[in-house]
């Protein structure tokens, strides 16, 4: 790796002056995506400004139908939170099955939606649950704070404090994770939300998480894996890699969805 | 890989041709683009900074305008080494046609990358190059019909 200057933020305020200060300077989560690009010397930010330290950031609270996850909250440690399992056992759920143990101990949820991988996990429930992205200066709703691969509508110098959503009355997540890297060939997050049937599909999309308009309305008619038998997903917009190419990610839209729906308690 | 678009330019063949030959508007343009010197007619050196993700790599290399045949077609090629990062090439084929007062440019363009760069991002080369170029594209329409931008922004 290059030389970096290392910082351990107190509090938001700090982290915000820090990165701020800093000639060209990245916010550090659980690094799980960041480190390894440095090590790769694929990135050298001069200074990195660890978030991770700041007790405000951390935790699963919930205050009648409405969840808050505090930024720096790991993977695991929302995986484990006994009532986020009772009440959105979906998000629950999906954190348990992000990356491999390592990953879900030091990864944060802040960390992983900033990044916004197209093949990330989060972003499908964040879109799906038309979650609230609060960040030191402003709160975001996730429909637009994803904006493309790889992008959100992030400033340089934001920091993502907590994100927060009305748990659904059903959800669920369900995905094909490559066998290699765990991130998602396809992976789909179903929701029975006050608005109607919501689903987001996250690893598809060559731009990034997206909703699929034409099976929401299927389950608004009826929620229950049959009725999408009649939804064509078409391969276009779709990601082509080594891996699968657009129409084999068109049949696990479809597949991922079906399960997802199935999955729902 | 291979990527082609279409776009209409709200401008003459003439003043399309015209913009497609000034580094400074290829300067503008190239995403990423922090320097472009002309060297000479058909030949620039150039600094581009690329950022991906958490990747930020900054590539040295050269852009050249081959197979001329004014005012109706071009390629642009552009080749950088990004130091350990690895290296980056591309070009794409124009062609302008006149469509009454305005012009249609289409374009063919591929891309490779080589080194860590296509180890760490294979899944995501092809998405990133059709950006990119997408994006080269629709700053060079914005370059030339600047009314459009500033009723838009």
């Amino acid at each position: 790796m290059y030389e970096t200057k290392y910082h351990k933020a107190s509090s938001v305020a700090d982290a915000v002056s820090l990165i701020g200060k800093s000639d060209d300077g990245k916010l550090l989560s659980g690094g799980q995506t960041l480190v390894p690009t440095m090590k790769a010397r694929l990135a050298a930010p001069s200074d990195l400004v660890d978030v991770s330290g700041i007790a405000d950031m951390h935790g699963v609270s919930i205050s009648g139908s409405t969840v808050t996850i505090g930024a720096a909250t790991t993977h695991a440690n929302v995986a484990g939170n006994a009532d986020l399992q009772a009440k959105c056992g979906g998000v629950a759920c999906l954190a348990a099955g992000i990356g491999d143990p390592a990953v879900r101990h030091k990864g944060t949820i802040g960390g992983s939606i900033a990044n916004n991988d197209p093949a990330a996990d989060y972003p499908a429930a964040m879109l799906a649950l038309d979650a609230t992205i609060k960040t030191n200066a402003r709160e975001i709703a996730a429909a637009d704070f994803f904006v493309g691969m790889f992008e959100t509508a992030l400033e340089e110098d934001e920091v993502i404090v907590s994100i927060s959503f009305d748990a659904p009355a059903k959800a669920a997540y369900a995905k094909f994770p490559n066998p290699a890297s765990r991130y998602a060939m396809v992976g789909v997050f179903a929701a029975q939300t006050v608005d109607g049937a919501r689903v987001a599909v996250t690893g598809a999309g060559d731009d990034g998480v997206y909703r699929q308009f034409d099976m929401e309305a299927a389950l608004d008619t009826d929620w229950s894996p049959n009725a999408l038998a009649g939804v064509q997903v078409g391969s276009e917009g779709l990601l082509s890699d080594m891996h699968g190419d657009a129409t084999y990610r068109a049949n696990l839209v479809k597949v991922m969805t079906r399960r997802a729906v199935a999955g729902c308690a | 890989m291979e990527l082609s678009g279409e776009y209409r330019i709200a401008a003459s063949k003439a003043e399309v041709w015209a913009a497609l030959n000034d580094a400074e508007v290829l300067e503008r343009c190239i995403p990423g683009c922090e320097e472009l010197d002309k060297s000479s007619d058909t030949e620039m050196s150039a600094k581009v900074a690329l950022k991906i993700g958490p990747v930020k790599a900054r590539f040295n290399g050269n852009v050249t305008l081959e197979n001329l045949d004014p005012p109706n077609a071009y390629s642009i090629v552009g080749e950088g080494q990004g130091g350990v990062a690895g290296f980056a090439k591309g070009g794409a084929d124009v062609q302008l046609a006149e469509d009454g007062d305005e012009t249609i440019l289409t374009y063919q363009a591929n891309a490779q990358v080589g080194g860590k760069i296509a180890q760490l991002g294979s899944r995501l080369i092809k998405s990133t190059s059709a950006k990119l170029a997408d994006k080269f594209f629709a700053n060079f329409r914005d370059a030339l019909e600047p009314q459009e931008e500033n009723t838009e922004g």
